[in-house]
């Protein structure tokens, strides 16, 4: 009896290292990437361009982070990032909620069909719609604004899907019980599906934040002036053209990305975890 | 009634003159697209700064629209919905494309008018200026390929310090330089700026005299690739990793690093590269080897005024076009970019001539430039011809059950259909 409890903790110390061992090898693949940007952000050029590269500065410059932010409105560019997304997130959540929750709870006539043709949204890729997308805003005179960078980005089709079926998993009996308590539609939706679903929200809030805040693509196409344009295309500026790119400066721009996207996941990482443990929903 | 009219008074003598004024001196806006960023990007700015100083009615306002490629698919989505910028920077290969579209503005008349002399600029940088007879783009930031060398380490091997003047001469002082595992004598992207420039040294054209055919469908394009196999198997090549530009950085990180001794690279990189190795060791420039002849491509963009817009617009713009391909600022933008001066005037100039003295390795670029420089053919098709070419060279050169031969028919065969 005695042997057989200690091999079980035995194996059990096993199973610990190991798995200590792989998170530990899984936190180094996924760390290495942002201490590099930190550790060639703080070199010389020729620091950066040495072989065998060094891991840690020799001392570490903060030039760089003087000449990232010279080298484009910085200011301005956060300002835009910051509108940008907080305005995509708002009108996401009107357009999501709602639509996810009537796709989910009521059967109407086409239902199907909308569903297929939000889901035929998720699967068309950007550099398919942005021509047309571009006329359109064009003809309504709106490029140069910020709605061209908001507006295309309103409804999420994956945002939609993933939410209805979050609220599909949510007992029936609770919806009822709701019902029962006089509650309208509008209630149910806020007060218990939406609680609920407190992590799948956050889920769909942050994969929107990170994708819109990187994006370099969609602001550089839709605008044409320095006034609504985002920081990615301040960073992609410092490439430079025919020529050797200074990579120290890049990497320093690169920090003064990242820091707001850590900064959101280390917060919404503690309401995640926190909305799983209170959802009630296994 | 007395005390409205003394209101409305009032209102005009504080508004009126701002209303007058307004209408009266209102600056035209011009728009320009450029696709140059980091120090060159400031330095755009800068010259529009001066522009826009000296020119009080014109207000030119120069964003950055990504590289090139960029800023070309730009251009074709802000022509499909009418929102062109009055001038771009367009990369030399996409100048025909917009031509045979018709969104370039025809740029003689204005040359005439004012008496700007077609005939100053290089004429191995005006071979994207010209479409249907019409000038619709000239030479702004123009780059050429350079061969740059070690010279501390040609001369610790006995070799001499000018550096490979042919092929064979390539090979037997990679051969020298190279020590295994730890230095390569050569380093060199397999890219078609330097194919070209090899099938250039062959004596051999993009084209056919005929213009339907490939003109190196034989030995000039084959030899090219045979050369680098042969380097690359005896190991004294080393073929840079990375997709794209990646590799050219590789090439000259090597060459920084005292890896490789030789490399081949854009003349863009010649201010970098003698920034980050002084006080290490000596760089030197030279042409690109010879084979039959000496030979190059060129590279980078012109300036082009977009059509459709009010005769007053387009007056300005070509006022800040003429401006900016003028001499003084071609020999400024030039001394600071490291960007070939697109004039002979510019390169004349007593200013260029005592620059050539502090830095002679940018003089070796200009002399090929004049010596050397060939021509890409100017058609519409001519984008999607580079990019096959490039796969082709690419692939046969790593994948060695493709011969070279083969490689050049799928090229004459493309040509065939595109041209």
């Amino acid at each position: 009896m005695r042997g057989n409890k200690s091999m079980n903790i035995g194996s059990k110390r096993g199973a610990i290292i190991i798995n200590a061992l792989l998170l530990a090898i899984t936190i180094a693949i996924f760390i290495f990437p942002f201490f590099w940007i930190l550790s060639n952000s703080l070199k010389t050029y020729d620091e950066t361009m040495q072989f065998p590269p060094q891991l840690l500065p020799k001392t570490p410059i903060f030039a760089n982070y003087k000449a990232a932010l010279d080298s484009m409105p910085f200011l301005l560019y956060l300002k835009n990032s910051i509108v940008v997304v907080a305005l995509t997130l708002i009108c996401q959540f009107l357009v999501i909620v709602p639509a996810a929750f009537a796709f989910s709870l009521y059967s109407f006539r086409g239902k199907g069909l909308l569903l297929t043709l939000v889901l035929f949204g998720f699967m068309l890729p950007q550099q398919l719609t942005f021509v047309p997308i571009y006329l359109l805003f064009g003809k309504l005179k709106l490029l140069n604004s910020y709605s061209p960078l908001v507006l295309p980005f309103a409804a999420s089709s994956f945002g939609i899907f993933l939410l209805r079926q979050y609220f599909m998993g949510i007992p029936t009996e609770i919806i009822e019980a709701g019902y029962l308590d006089g509650m309208n539609n509008r209630q149910i939706m806020m007060y218990i599906m939406m609680p609920m679903a407190k992590s799948a929200l956050f889920s769909i809030a942050l994969v929107s934040f990170i994708t819109r805040w990187n994006d370099y693509f969609w602001p550089l196409v839709m605008t044409n002036t320095q006034k609504v344009r985002t920081l990615p295309i301040g960073i992609a500026a410092l490439r430079i053209t025919d020529g050797k790119t200074e990579w120290n400066v890049l990497m320093a721009a690169n920090m003064l990305l990242i820091v707001p996207i850590l900064a959101a996941f280390s917060v919404a990482h503690r309401q995640i975890k926190e909305a799983l443990i209170h959802s009630g929903i296994k | 009634m007395r005390k409205l009219g003394i209101i409305i008074l009032a209102l005009l003598a504080t508004a009126g003159p701002q209303l007058f004024a307004q209408t009266s001196a209102k600056p035209i806006a011009i728009d320009f697209w450029y696709s140059m960023g980091g120090a060159n990007g400031a330095l755009i700015q800068s010259m529009v700064k001066d522009f826009n100083d000296a020119n009080k009615d014109i207000i030119v306002t120069a964003t950055y629209q990504g590289n090139y490629y960029d800023t070309s698919a730009k251009i074709q989505a802000a022509v499909a919905s009418n929102t062109t910028p009055h001038i771009s920077m367009i990369v030399d290969m996409h100048n025909a494309m917009f031509a045979d579209a018709g969104v370039l503005e025809n740029l003689e008349p204005f040359m005439k008018r004012d008496k700007v002399d077609i005939n100053d600029f290089i004429p191995g940088l005006l071979d994207w200026s010209y479409y249907n007879g019409k000038v619709v783009a000239l030479p702004f930031n123009r780059s050429t390929p350079l061969f740059y060398f070690n010279k501390d380490q040609l001369k610790a091997a006995g070799l001499n310090e000018n550096g490979p003047q042919t092929w064979e001469e390539l090979r037997t002082y990679a051969r020298k330089l190279t020590k295994k595992g730890e230095r390569w004598g050569f380093s060199c992207p397999i890219d078609i700026w330097f194919y070209l420039g090899m099938v250039f040294q062959n004596g051999g054209e993009v084209l056919s005299p005929d213009g339907k055919h490939s003109g190196f469908n034989n030995e000039i394009g084959t030899k090219p690739i045979y050369f680098w196999r042969e380097m690359i198997d005896e190991g004294i090549m080393k073929l840079p990793p990375g997709k794209e530009y990646n590799s050219w950085d590789v090439a000259m990180q090597d060459f920084l690093n005292g890896k490789v001794s030789m490399i081949m690279t854009s003349t863009g990189y010649l201010y970098g590269i003698l920034d980050s190795a002084k006080g290490k060791f000596n760089v030197g420039t030279g042409f690109l080897p010879k084979s039959k002849q000496y030979g190059t491509p060129t590279g980078g963009a012109n300036i082009a005024i977009l059509s459709g817009k009010p005769a007053k617009e387009t007056e300005a713009a070509w006022k800040f076009v003429k401006y900016m391909t003028d001499t003084p600022q071609v020999i400024n933008f030039s001394q600071k970019s490291g960007y070939m001066p697109s004039r002979k005037s510019a390169v004349s100039s007593a200013s260029m001539q005592s620059f050539f003295k502090e830095k002679p390795q940018f003089k070796t670029a200009i002399d090929q430039l004049y010596e050397a420089a060939k021509r890409r053919p100017c058609h519409p098709n001519y984008p999607e011809l580079d990019k096959i070419i490039m796969d082709e060279i690419q692939r046969t050169t790593i994948d060695r059950s493709y011969t070279p031969e083969q490689a050049m028919k799928a090229i004459d065969a493309a040509i065939q259909r595109l041209f």
